[in-house]
């Protein structure tokens, strides 16, 4: 679900927010979502979304990766070849089949995977889904400057060669080489019966079908491609398809080509689901809270200064769950700016985390202060480092001042000129533009004044990670999020401390430790041994820790509200969000 | 006629190529790469480099603009091979945020924001001209002075709190308008729908701008009431509701069209807080979020179209001037 | 028609009780008709008052023992809402707190008031200049200049100014920052003072140009052009003084009309960014708590619409005051 989770909540855009947390805060609290009155569900009616988002991000499967946009594409009208689980609880992480009769078959240690398709699936036309269909849907995602802000694990896993500048050879569906397209005929093998799918990977991958329950491994017809326009209407496979896709709203309808007995996760029960873009935030909440249109589910999470009216007031008579999400939010240091570590460190001491993390709700509403930069919820990689959050003695939820003006003092020998720059001029810290940024900034800043650090915010209303992913126009700090693609930290570790994994804002690769951490993130990929993986895992989050590459803030929390209509409502782990698939309306 | 026309033609359509080049050079000599902002996450150097050449930006600022002309008239398409698209003419550009063409989101945008601008032009119309005249007629008395009052807070109240009033209060909360979920619906299709729907914007901007013409009107039905013909009318002993229709109302009406049509002009595009407050999907709203997300293609088109309104209103009140007052020669 | 008669009462009380004709300069006129309009005098009282207010900001919060920028979080619930009475209204904090921060209201306003008081009054001095220059240029020179200039003016009104700052904001904002005039806030600053006057100057440049041009028929006038003067010294001796009348309405009517462009852009989140203060930002922070603070919006929205009202009542009075003709 990647860093776009962040802009789902205000809260997480200010996730600026706090550090680190009381630790074994594993899974959400069990709310009024397990109250969910036991009634028969009621098929038809219109299931109506609200959310402020101008749009989706993504429509067409293999550019789908925001924990949203997967949560409500594969429960509606994108099928994948395995799936989550769709049931409330823990054991939602683990995976089922559904288009495909299996969860994927290894050999050749992990090198090796084949998928085999379930009969009688059709696409929205009424064809059958082939083998073919599903290679070439795999095939797209190698043209990266059509199709762009999808995974690209498979471009890095299949057993197909790179060029001297390190790119595939092999570069998508539109404008292949002969021998690109060779090499990928090698990687992803169809059967006779094109029923079966093969994939040839470059490396031992024991996870690899994990990324399959992502849809840019989903079938697409060749025929129907659009290239860049497919991402306005997409051909269905679910059991909706898309009727309307205007700047106003989305509406799905039944897929008549789609068949009860093929599909063994989804139950459509409402006939018609509506998703409204772009209302203005308090609207959105004033919406669900006067219960005005009983049918409505909120897209986002409410404003905070509406918690308390959601979920502390009789008055609310529909639909809440508030729950802990995979995200970490922190705020990556621009090591090549600030190679002080001990400035570094004494941010992290002088911060004020408490009032950062009561701002938006506290405990109960906002989240638990970091421990890991792997997520709790991934019960086999975490576990505190130590270093971060309560666990540490020296760290105090509303800052330790007395420690970090010791490292500070430390700091004005060992390194004079940005101790200096640090204490007039002051550093600057990238910060996405958000309506609570009036209050967030005031809180930090007279937080870091207390052992003389000057902080300056610049805010970024457009296109924020493209300018702070580039290091000409990335500042001292820049504030970011991440959340796990799946329950492994092998995509979260790599991908927010390595350049390679594509998202590593600290730009720590000139730090003395760096290649031995860069070695031992590499072996800890090819380590197939789950438990020794966990173990290689911790390690690594440990010795980061310690450098401060990233100042880390809350795990953040969600919370969804409906209204009274909405009928079936659970958590659903795997994407954080409401089990889609299972919402049914009282008309 | 014919000349002054065609003269007027021209110019209009001049200033109009003057303010397309320099809205163009304005957004294109950024400081920063709008193909970096045309993909979000995983904007690879590579990724760039190719939304660069697909939309042109790799050319020459005199290229990209002669492109933009000519794809206006002829067209445009983006891309190369089985990947490539086409954008009919007229083509603004391509929004990379939508995946659609300008112009395809243009149609979407534009009968929302004529449909704001036309309701809140009539309803302001009949509410301010309609006072006006009852404070001139009553001057002095207590509908003129309610009509200050009117005036004084319609002038005062921001955009975006009689909005959001109406909005939260009157929609939400009492639930006298309910909120309409069906998205644009048109006036032939579903009157009493497009009345629900666009109802509580058409008041917000009306009475900002009935405001303004309670005032306008009673001053300028006053002033003709000082002239003399009108003393003359009166001395002739015609009554005063007379007076009133016959000779002053015509008198003052020119004016008062040239400031609606000026106006209504600066609506398409410039209901940016009505059209955010009430999430309608036109113009401004579309402006304001292209700016935010930095969707150049857009605000370039947008901007372009703005002025032209404005361009071509002005034209037109200069004619309608000619054909509505006898003094003015052409 | 009440008007007429008071005041023509009033012309023949003065000659019945002070004898001779005194003669009155226009000034002298003006400045006892506004007198005379108690909703005028109340409107510039509180204008000026505000504007004080506001230039004094730091000596009288701490008059009133308030601070700007001290943190009250310990009184805030989860939502952010100050758990005090009366939303935190007391003697200590008069205006109560603002939400999410529990800083002082009264403060945070006069504060915030500073700089949309700075963006309103430069932009209207600098529409002012450019008004004035240009508009006597093209008035009394007329000709090539003045066909030129009307040209320009023209192109300019073709634009629709606040669309064009909206799409203009981010782009410029950042052009700006490059080229190192100022940074951040200061930047932004500059942007609004520039572009708002940028296409605010030709409304006032067209009225200052008619008013020149039919200066320029005026026999005092001819009369310096008859006596040889220099085309400056007809300018500055003869015309500027003058166009006073013009001027004090223009101000007075621009400065509120300024001051609520600057809310609107903050609103939009295109203005002035935080931590910064100004009306706008606290009004769009307070929207957020509409539902569940309201006071905190209503005294802020209240706030503006009083400075608004208060200057352009004032601008009304002075109208009415310094035209002839008008005879309300």
């Amino acid at each position: 679900m990647s860093r776009n989770t962040a802009r789902r909540k205000v809260v997480a855009s200010l996730a600026t927010v706090a550090l680190a947390a009381t630790v074994a805060m594993v899974t959400g609290s069990v709310s009024a979502s397990a109250a969910t009155k036991k009634l028969t569900p009621q098929t038809g009616g219109t299931l109506t979304f609200l959310t402020h988002s101008p749009r989706l991000d993504h429509l067409d499967p293999t550019r789908i990766y925001t924990g949203r946009d997967l949560a409500f594409e594969t429960a509606y009208f994108v099928r994948t070849l395995v799936s989550f689980k769709h049931v409330a609880g823990p054991t939602s992480t683990s995976l089922v089949p559904d288009l495909a009769t299996n969860t994927g078959v290894p050999s050749n240690s992990a090198k090796q995977w084949r998928f085999t398709l379930r009969p009688g699936s059709k696409f929205q036309d009424g064809k059958d889904i082939t083998c073919a269909d599903v290679k070439y849907g795999v095939s797209r995602v190698f043209d990266q400057t059509v199709l762009g802000d999808g995974p690209t694990y498979m471009i890095n896993w299949l057993d197909i060669p790179v060029d001297k500048s390190g790119s595939s050879i092999y570069q998508g569906p539109f404008s292949s080489s002969a021998a690109g397209i060779a090499a990928f005929d090698k990687a992803v093998i169809c059967s006779a019966d094109n029923r079966t799918i093969t994939f040839k990977l470059g490396m031992s991958v024991g996870d690899f079908n994990y990324l399959l329950t992502y849809p840019v491994v989903s079938p697409v017809q060749k025929a129907h491609d659009l290239g860049d326009k497919y991402d306005l209407s997409p051909e269905a496979t679910g059991p909706y398809m898309i009727k309307e896709n205007t700047s106003a709203h989305l509406m799905l309808v039944r897929n008549p080509n789609w068949n009860k007995s093929s599909d063994p996760i989804r139950t459509p029960y409402p006939d018609q689901i509506l998703l409204n873009y772009g209302l203005d935030q308090q609207v959105q909440d004033q919406i669900i809270l006067s219960d005005s249109v009983p049918n409505a589910m909120s897209f986002d999470a409410p404003l905070p200064t509406n918690l308390k009216a959601f979920f502390e007031s009789s008055s609310f008579k529909g639909g809440k769950l508030n729950e802990d999400t995979a995200f970490v939010g922190y705020i990556a240091f621009n090591v090549k700016k600030m190679p002080c570590l001990q400035i570094r460190a004494a941010m992290y001491y002088a911060r004020n985390a408490k009032a950062l993390l009561d701002y938006a709700g506290g405990p109960t509403y906002n989240g638990s202060y970091t421990t890991s930069l792997t997520s709790p919820l991934n019960t086999v990689d975490y576990a505190a480092n130590g270093v971060w959050g309560p666990p540490n003695p020296d760290w105090k939820p509303e800052g330790n001042v007395a420690k970090a003006q010791a490292l500070m003092d430390e700091a004005k020998t060992a390194c004079p000129s940005e101790y200096k720059r640090v204490t007039t001029t002051g550093v600057t810290i990238d910060v996405r533009q958000s309506s609570t940024l009036t209050d967030t900034i005031p809180i930090n800043k007279a937080a870091f004044a207390r052992v003389g650090i000057v902080v300056n915010y610049n805010p970024i209303s457009a296109g924020y990670y493209p300018t702070v992913m580039n290091a000409s126009k990335q500042n001292d700090l820049s504030n970011s999020g991440w959340s796990q693609d799946w329950p492994n930290a092998s995509t979260v570790i790599p991908p927010l401390y390595t350049p390679e994994g594509g998202f590593d804002l600290s730009q720590n690769t000139g730090e003395a430790i760096y290649p031995a951490f860069h070695a031992a993130v590499l072996k800890a990929i090819g380590t197939s041994n789950r438990a020794a993986q966990a173990a290689q895992w911790k390690a690594l989050d440990k010795q980061a820790a310690a450098q401060f590459w990233v100042l880390p803030t809350l795990g953040i929390k969600t919370q969804v509200v409906w209204g009274t209509g909405v009928q079936g409502a659970y958590y659903w782990l795997p994407q954080g969000e409401p089990d889609y698939a299972k919402l049914w309306v009282t008309k | 006629m014919l000349t002054f026309v065609s003269r007027r033609l021209v110019y209009a359509a001049i200033t109009l190529l003057i303010v397309s080049m320099a809205v163009y050079a304005i957004f294109a000599i950024l400081p920063f790469d709008p193909a970096a902002l045309t993909c979000g996450q995983h904007c690879t150097p590579l990724v760039i480099r190719a939304n660069r050449i697909k939309l042109g930006f790799d050319k020459p600022l005199w290229e990209q603009y002669w492109m933009f002309l000519h794809g206006i008239f002829a067209g445009r398409t983006y891309g190369v091979g089985s990947a490539a698209f086409h954008c009919p003419a007229p083509a603004f550009g391509y929004s990379f945020n939508d995946n659609m063409c300008v112009t395809e989101l243009l149609q979407q945008k534009l009968p929302i924001t004529l449909s704001v601008a036309i309701g809140a032009l009539i309803l302001w119309l009949i509410v301010g001209v309609g006072l006006g005249i009852l404070a001139a007629r009553f001057k002095g008395r207590w509908p003129d002075t309610a009509s200050s009052v009117f005036v004084l807070f319609g002038t005062s109240l921001p955009v975006f709190v009689t909005g959001l009033f109406l909005l939260i209060w009157v929609s939400i909360k009492w639930k006298i308008i309910p909120i309409s979920f069906l998205g644009y619906v048109s006036v032939f299709s579903d009157p009493i729908g497009f009345v629900k729907l666009f109802i509580l914007p058409w008041i917000t901007l009306a009475f900002a701008f009935a405001a303004l013409y309670t005032r306008f009107t009673r001053a300028s039905i006053l002033e003709t009431l000082g002239e003399d013909y009108i003393r003359t009318a009166r001395a002739k002993g015609l009554s005063e509701k007379k007076v009133l229709r016959i000779h002053t109302f015509r008198a003052a009406l020119a004016p008062i069209v040239t400031l609606a049509s000026l106006d209504f002009a600066g609506l398409i595009g410039g209901a940016i807080l009505t059209e955010t407050i009430f999430n309608l999907p036109g113009i401004g709203q579309w402006t304001l979020r292209s700016v935010y997300e930095f969707n150049l293609p857009v605000v370039v088109c947008t901007t372009i179209l703005a002025a032209g309104v404005v361009i071509i209103m002005n034209l037109i009140v200069d004619m309608l001037y000619a054909v509505l007052d006898p003094r003015v020669r052409i | 028609m009440a008007v007429k008669i008071r005041k023509s009462r009033e012309l023949s009380s003065s000659r019945a009780s002070t004898g001779p004709i005194v003669g009155r300069s226009p000034k002298q006129i003006a400045w006892t008709r506004f007198k005379r309009n108690k909703v005028g005098v109340v409107s510039a009282i509180i204008s000026v008052g505000v504007i004080v207010l506001s230039l004094l900001a730091p000596i009288v919060t701490r008059i009133i023992g308030v601070d700007p920028n001290t943190l009250h979080l310990d009184v805030l619930d989860v939502t952010g809402v100050p758990t005090l009475p009366h939303a935190g209204i007391s003697m200590a904090h008069p205006l109560g707190l603002i939400p999410g921060t529990g800083r002082d209201l009264l403060a945070q306003l006069l504060y915030g008031s500073r700089i949309s008081f700075m963006v309103a009054i430069l932009t209207t001095s600098l529409t002012l200049f450019i008004g004035l220059v240009l508009g006597i240029v093209g008035g009394y020179f007329r000709g090539r200049v003045d066909a030129v200039l009307g040209r320009i003016t023209d192109f300019l009104l073709s634009f629709p100014a606040f669309f064009m700052i909206v799409a203009l904001s981010t782009p410029m904002v950042d052009r700006i920052q490059q080229t190192g005039i100022a940074k951040g806030n200061g930047a932004r600053i500059v942007f609004l003072v520039f572009f708002l006057s940028f296409f605010g100057w030709p409304y006032f440049s067209r009225l200052i140009r008619s008013q020149a041009m039919s200066l320029r028929e005026r026999d005092f006038v001819t009369a310096a052009q008859a006596m040889g003067s220099s085309n400056r010294r007809i300018i500055f001796r003869e015309l500027l003084p003058n166009l006073w009348a013009p001027v004090i309405v223009f101000v007075s009517l621009s400065l509120p009309g300024y001051l609520a462009a600057e809310s609107v852009f903050s609103f939009l989140g295109l203005g002035i960014q935080p931590p910064a203060s100004t009306w706008g930002i606290l009004l769009s922070n307070a929207t957020r708590f509409v539902t569940t603070m309201p006071q905190f919006f209503i005294i802020v929205a209240g706030s503006l619409v009083l400075v608004v009202l208060a200057f352009n009542l004032t601008g009304d009075a002075l109208r009415d005051a310094l035209d002839p003709r008008n005879d309300r």
